[in-house]
């Protein structure tokens, strides 16, 4: 016998999946076909006289090539190095800065508003201002050399290069992660606090011992954001050095530009783009059963 | 079908690039992005697309100019100027190709991109319209740039390399004439920063192109260029620079320089020398020092040559007025006005023969690069010269830097450089 389910459901159940169809267009052109596209170059011997043509398959070749240099195994090294200095900038200094907003005030005020801009701004325009005050000639080391200390190479010394730019997207980061972790701390009841306060913790105390363990699932998620951000970081690293000196601070992204847009050699860039992603990848699986987790409690 | 596959792939990889690389901007120059592509008539009038990477200063008034002229002379033609952004010029003529959506006309940087893009396609043949210019006997080989007998773009005027020195630093440490080799640049730059008050040589070292392009003349002085780059002398090359490096006759920041960075250490007056090109010329009036030009120091017992360079003039494949555009390259660019206005303008030498022969190129200034235009270094016609000029360049960011030693560039540059030219001839 036939179930006969009432029209006005059945409609009902239908409408989720029609809402999710335009999403769907849109990922899959925009994402899920140029990563498509990305992978089959990085499969493929593509150059310039046949990036319109026929795309001969190679296999994994390319990336026995590009994986088989050291180059591109330095580059791995740069990018993690900013991930590390991101981590480190973003938690620590991000959940202190966060901890000293987190009050009422107009200072506090004035200070997230500062914050919300620098974030706000274009990583061009606050590239080239860094650049211009990490010159030799620039400003840090004006004021370097009024108090009798020598001046540096900031973006050319090669021992500091990568220090430079990986310090300079931090200070662009450091604003997103202190109003994440802000918001969390606004989030925890004021109770706990106050009973903490009660039983004789000081102030730090409660922020390590209490505030911190509350906040773990935020830091979690934002450290797993801070990560991605570094292995997609480019704007800065393009502005302030280009990959250089040499090749100092070549991260996986400039590489994979460098590759493809100054050599033009199409395949190489795509593989080590390939190669970048996969990290992300890695780094988004945690990230999504993170928010998985959290929808569930 | 075939062209719309040709698009979607076009866009994918430009979309995937962008993802993969986090937003790399291109916002710089603010090229538009509509209606830049193809001719459009409107009634008696044609429009003619023109990519330009000049967008600001004496280059870019001077195409300004010429466009105005041509406009005037030939009403029912109007010329859109396109501002492009420079390192962005190729990629986009590359895309274009795929797209259908090309320029009608565009300058290119010539003697970096001109293998790759006759490879790919972007240009239209010019060689009947070449063959029937009246005046083709009046530019030398040099500036015909072709792919097999095949015309497909033209270098109206060049720029090259050369040495600018600041007179009032050498007369203080009593140093009468310029150097003309480079051990007796070396000897200067000793004298002159030997009491810390000036700095030796702005260069650009930048790991790219232009890296390799200002170096490279060290080389080609001893008869090496990129298709037979081996042997001691390219370790005695790089090993020079390590220790101007390292004796701080040229900075460190100069790893990271490109030209313009360069030319404004220079004219701060406290650089003694100056490796730049011709079209600084222009800027020099101003100056607060007096100042001087020399031709491109040569090896000991070699010769002083440079790569000729400029901006190659083309006609995009997919253009749909040919006729119009060749009409304008012919009336706008490629005159003996056009030539002095170019050379009046921004410095740049004209290669019209009737052009060198004016009296205005016969200045103090600018001779010595109107003689080293008369022997200019041949570039490799690879595929790959991008490539070979990219890791030469990188190298020599590297010594600069401290990264590594001369012998330890030299190495990795005799090995990327041979690399990148691997089957693609010279």
């Amino acid at each position: 016998m036939p179930s006969h389910q009432p029209m006005g459901r059945r409609a009902r159940g239908k409408v989720p999946v029609a809402y999710l169809v335009p999403g769907f267009l849109v990922l899959a052109a925009f994402a899920a076909y140029p990563m498509f596209v990305l992978v089959r170059m990085s499969l493929s011997d593509v150059g310039p006289s046949n990036i319109v043509g026929d795309w001969p398959f190679v296999g994994l070749r390319n990336f026995a090539d590009v994986l088989g240099t050291g180059e591109v195994w330095q580059s791995i090294w740069r990018t993690a190095f900013i991930a590390f200095f991101l981590l480190a900038s973003n938690l620590i200094i991000g959940f202190m800065a966060a901890s000293v907003l987190a009050i009422k005030g107009k200072l506090p005020t004035i200070v997230l508003g500062i914050m919300v801009f620098v974030w706000a701004l274009p990583p061009l325009v606050s590239g080239s201002l860094w650049k211009f005050l990490l010159n030799d000639s620039g400003a840090i080391n004006g004021i370097l050399e009024a108090v009798g200390l020598p001046p540096a190479a900031w973006l050319s010394e090669p021992d500091l290069a990568l220090w430079s730019v990986a310090a300079v997207i931090a200070w662009a980061s450091l604003p997103f992660s202190i109003l994440i972790i802000r918001g969390g701390l606004l989030a925890i009841p004021i109770d706990v606090l106050e009973a903490a306060e009660i039983d004789g913790a000081s102030y730090w105390q409660s922020r390590f011992q209490i505030v911190l363990p509350l906040l773990r699932p935020t830091l979690w998620i934002l450290g797993i954001l801070t990560v991605l951000y570094a292995f997609k970081s480019f704007d800065f690293i393009y502005v302030l050095t280009r990959g250089g000196p040499g090749t100092v601070t070549s991260t996986l992204p400039v590489k994979s530009y460098n590759d493809a847009f100054s050599d033009f050699a199409m395949s190489t860039g795509a593989t080590v783009a390939v190669v970048s992603m996969l990290f992300v990848v890695l780094l988004a699986i945690p990230y999504l059963r993170s928010l998985r987790k959290e929808v569930i409690e | 079908m075939r062209n719309r596959n040709k698009i979607l792939t076009a866009a994918a990889v430009g979309a995937v690039f962008t993802l993969a690389l986090g937003g790399c901007t291109n916002s710089e120059n603010g090229s538009t992005s509509s209606g830049e592509s193809g001719s459009t008539s409107n009634g008696d009038v044609t429009t003619l697309t023109f990519w330009s990477y000049y967008t600001a200063g004496s280059q870019a008034e001077w195409l300004a100019a010429q466009v105005k002229k041509f406009e005037t002379d030939n009403p029912d033609i109007k010329i859109d100027v396109i501002e492009t952004v420079g390192d962005q010029q190729d990629q986009k003529l590359l895309a274009s190709v795929a797209t259908g959506r090309g320029p009608d006309l565009f300058i290119n940087n010539i003697v970096v991109d001109f293998p790759t893009l006759a490879a790919a396609g972007v240009f239209a043949d010019l060689t009947p319209y070449w063959e029937k210019f009246a005046d083709a006997d009046e530019f030398p080989e040099a500036s015909v740039w072709k792919d097999g007998d095949t015309v497909y773009n033209l270098l109206p005027y060049t720029n090259l390399l050369g040495m600018y020195y600041n007179l009032d630093i050498l007369g203080e440490y009593g140093i009468t004439e310029p150097p003309a080799t480079l051990e007796e640049l070396q000897a200067d730059m000793e004298v002159v920063t030997a009491d810390g008050k000036y700095k030796g040589l702005a260069l650009s070292g930048a790991p790219s192109v232009e890296g390799a392009w200002l170096f490279a003349p060290q080389l080609l002085g001893e008869g090496i260029n990129y298709c037979n780059f081996d042997g001691p002398k390219v370790g005695e090359a790089f090993n020079r620079l390590d220790s101007w490096a390292s004796d701080g006759f040229i900075p460190k920041a100069a790893a990271t320089w490109d030209q313009n960075a360069s030319w404004q250490q220079f004219m701060t007056g406290k650089y003694a020398f100056a490796f730049n090109g011709n079209w600084q010329l222009g800027g020099l009036e101003d100056v607060a020092f007096k100042y001087g030009t020399a031709q491109y120091p040569k090896p000991e017992d070699g010769f002083s040559q440079v790569y000729p360079g400029g901006e190659g003039y083309g006609i995009g494949s997919q253009s749909e007025h040919p006729d119009l555009a060749w009409k304008f390259l012919e009336q706008a660019i490629l005159t003996p006005e056009a030539a002095d206005a170019i050379f009046t303008a921004t410095g740049s030498i004209p290669t019209r023969a009737d052009a060198t022969d004016s009296a205005a190129l016969q200045g103090d200034f600018v001779k010595p690069f109107v003689t080293a235009a008369s022997d200019p270094g041949s570039w490799p016609k690879n595929e790959n010269t991008a490539k070979m000029q990219n890791a030469l360049g990188t190298e020599v960011s590297s010594v600069i830097s401290g990264q590594k030693t001369g012998d330890e560039g030299a190495q990795a540059a005799i090995k990327n450089i041979a690399d990148a030219a691997a089957g693609g001839g010279c």
